[in-house]
């Protein structure tokens, strides 16, 4: 399995979205309504050494790919990480229109260019609502469309398809959506969830492996179900050929000093950390404070 | 005990979600679901083994015998399905609003009451870190006598006209703001400091929606002399999810709540455990989250969960969010339109 970075820029911080605070994040979501304000930190953040980038398919992420994809040559080195799908984007759709209805809208508007008019022609979503996965595939590609041109390391699923599917416990959803993502993008499937330990444990019985787990990961267990104790546990026995781990939420949003909090990290088998911050300060102090498996060398 | 036979009716947005919770209790197996559309319903029996589905929710509950339901059709459906659970001794999650109709709410309370049988409704900030937090600090007495609340729900469900109609387009059915966000406001002032004495000021807007309220706002009153204001607002694009904000103002200090966690002002040092300081002191969520077995969505829709089947395997008390407390919001919601048609200001 090809390695991941050990550092991936986070994109929270420029969407309004802060667990702790509703105020801090109205800050965060002035300050970068203004989309030259994300680029200059991610220009920050670069200089400090990060090659990797974490995007949520949000509405404003088609914009900020398109800014990397026309300066290319400035951003060649880049490895992109998206996260998909933007739930937000479909919770009204549902709920105004119902689940299906919605997916319908999605898939055949305006997206003749993905070959859905083909679709359309074999009976639409008549014949798509008999399989889930073919459904799934199509939605992956509306999501993915935007990050095209790009490197593209890993595609993440949300925690919230990826653990509301493992609570049906359905294999062949986590297989297709894992083989899809290696065949049709060369990729390395990625699942965020806030039930690591469980998700690992079920992907080892199905035999699904050279997957990328993304989750929370702090010393106070904050978003860590069921216990910190189990994490630890799935940590330690973890074999990083089958499962490359990369830590979130690793301050508990801002709960935990980020000294104790990544001295907790480095002690820990884990291959990734992803995180956001806004300001050079506080970019440089965790690029710095990062040291993935420097601990048993 | 074997394990609870489960069956879920309404595989709609909230019972693929609670499907998915439920299933991970180790004491629960889900034998059957029940929903009106075919395309859910081969959906899940290609995908999903051993379980049955149903068109029709009455042979479920004939055919599969299950021991409990959770009940996540429209809300104009919940009295009949509850009723004919009621009638097979079958234990009864109802999600909120837990009808469409104080009459039916009351007699539900009362059929489940008298039978002894497990009834809960889904008004799930009862299990939110951050509302049972504040709810224990106001009864040990912590900002005194509670004298002034506000109690606020905002989100951005409706955004626009709407192009379709569904159950949410119309009261009858259990749609509107009253029914789908302003319930978790008013329960959340039920749980807290318990039903008004009366109520009055009701005012309801319409922006986007045809047929129902879109905000509405009005004043809570108790023969003590404590009084408080709600406002609800569906139509508020500058929130990302629907948000509950809740204000305390008592005797000995005051206190700011919302999901993210909990500010208090203490006119005075707390000599008690809290030992919180004179002025303004934080809590935030990660001071006091407690973990869940599963996570789907919110630690809060777990707990309601397990409460229910802990509750009918006899390892909880089931005194959480009762039908009683789903009839006492459901009653606050009737007074609420009553008194708005008498300042008329919606139709
Ligand atoms: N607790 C919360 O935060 C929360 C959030 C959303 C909805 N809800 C409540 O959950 C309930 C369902 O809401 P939803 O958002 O899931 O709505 P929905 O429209 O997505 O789902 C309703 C489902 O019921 C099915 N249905 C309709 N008639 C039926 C019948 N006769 N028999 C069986 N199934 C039938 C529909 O096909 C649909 O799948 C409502 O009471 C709603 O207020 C609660």
């Amino acid at each position: 399995m090809e390695k991941i970075d050990k550092i991936v820029f986070g994109d929270n911080q420029f969407f309004g979205i802060n667990h702790m605070s509703q105020e801090k994040a109205q800050q965060l979501s002035e300050k970068f309504f203004q989309t030259e304000n994300i680029y200059k930190v991610y220009d920050i953040a670069f200089k400090n050494g990060i090659e990797a980038v974490m995007l949520n398919s949000n509405d404003r992420a088609k914009e900020i790919c398109e800014h990397f994809r026309s300066n290319k040559s400035k951003y060649s080195h880049l490895a992109w990480y998206p996260s998909i799908p933007y739930p937000h984007k479909y919770a009204n759709m549902v709920n105004e229109k119902g689940i299906f209805p919605a997916i319908n809208d999605v898939l055949f508007s305006n997206n003749s260019a993905l070959g859905v008019l083909g679709m359309v022609a074999k009976g639409g979503m008549a014949v798509l609502g008999k399989d889930a996965i073919e459904l799934m595939k199509m939605l992956v590609d509306i999501e993915v469309k935007i990050y095209k041109g790009l490197d593209i390391k890993v595609i993440f699923l949300q925690n919230i398809i990826v653990d509301l599917m493992l609570g049906y416990d359905i294999k062949e959803v986590f297989y297709e959506y894992c083989t899809y993502i290696r065949k049709k993008y060369n990729a390395l499937p990625g699942l965020i969830t806030q039930n690591m330990p469980y998700l690992k444990s079920k992907l080892e019985e199905w035999g699904i492996e050279e997957v990328v787990i993304c989750s929370s990961i702090n010393k106070i267990g904050y978003l860590m179900s069921p216990d910190i104790q189990s994490y630890l546990d799935a940590i330690k026995n973890n074999d990083p050929n089958k499962y490359q781990l990369m830590a979130m939420s690793t301050l508990a949003s801002g709960a935990i000093r980020a000294t104790d909090a990544y001295d907790f990290i480095n002690s820990l088998n884990l291959q990734s950390v992803v995180f956001g911050a806004s300001s050079e300060k506080n970019i440089k102090e965790t690029v710095s404070l990062i040291k993935l498996g420097e601990q048993n060398l | 005990m074997h394990k609870i036979k489960l069956g879920i009716i309404g595989m709609g947005r909230m019972g693929i979600t609670h499907f998915s919770i439920i299933n991970s209790h180790p004491e629960v197996e889900i034998i059957a679901v029940a929903d009106t559309s075919k395309m859910t319903l081969d959906l899940l029996k290609k995908y999903v083994s051993g379980i049955q589905v149903y068109k029709d929710y009455k042979e479920l509950i004939e055919n599969a015998k299950p021991d409990a339901i959770i009940v996540c059709t429209p809300p104009n459906l919940h009295y009949e399905v509850c009723k004919l659970a009621y009638e097979k001794s079958i234990h009864v999650f109802a999600e909120k609003p837990f009808t469409a109709d104080v009459q039916q709410a009351e007699d539900l309370m009362k059929l489940f009451e008298s039978k002894g049988l497990v009834n809960q409704v889904g008004y799930v900030n009862r299990f939110n870190d951050v509302f049972v937090t504040v709810k224990k600090y106001v009864e040990s007495g912590l900002i005194g006598v509670i004298i002034r609340f506000k109690s606020e729900m905002f989100s951005c469900t409706v955004s626009k006209k709407e192009e379709t109609e569904s159950w949410r387009s119309f009261r009858e059915n259990g749609g509107g703001a009253v029914y789908e966000i302003a319930a978790h406001a008013i329960d959340l002032v039920d749980f807290i400091i318990g039903p008004p004495d009366d109520i009055v000021g009701t005012s309801m807007n319409q922006i986007y929606s045809k047929h129902v309220e879109d905000i509405v706002s009005s004043t809570f009153i108790y023969k003590n002399g404590c009084s408080g204001t709600l406002y609800v607002n569906w139509c508020d694009t500058s929130y990302r999810k629907p948000s509950n904000k809740l204000e305390l103002f008592g005797s000995k200090g005051k206190i700011l709540a919302d999901q993210h966690g909990i500010k208090i002002f203490m006119n005075e040092d707390d000599l008690s455990e809290t030992k919180y300081k004179k002025g303004w002191n934080t809590v935030y969520i990660t001071d006091i989250f407690t973990p869940v077995p599963f996570y789907v969505r919110g630690n809060e829709f777990t707990r309601q969960l397990y409460h229910f089947a802990n509750t009918i395997l006899g390892q909880e008390k089931g005194n959480i969010c009762t039908f009683k407390d789903g009839f006492y919001a459901q009653n606050i919601m009737h007074q609420l339109f009553i008194d708005a048609q008498k300042n008329a200001i919606i139709e």
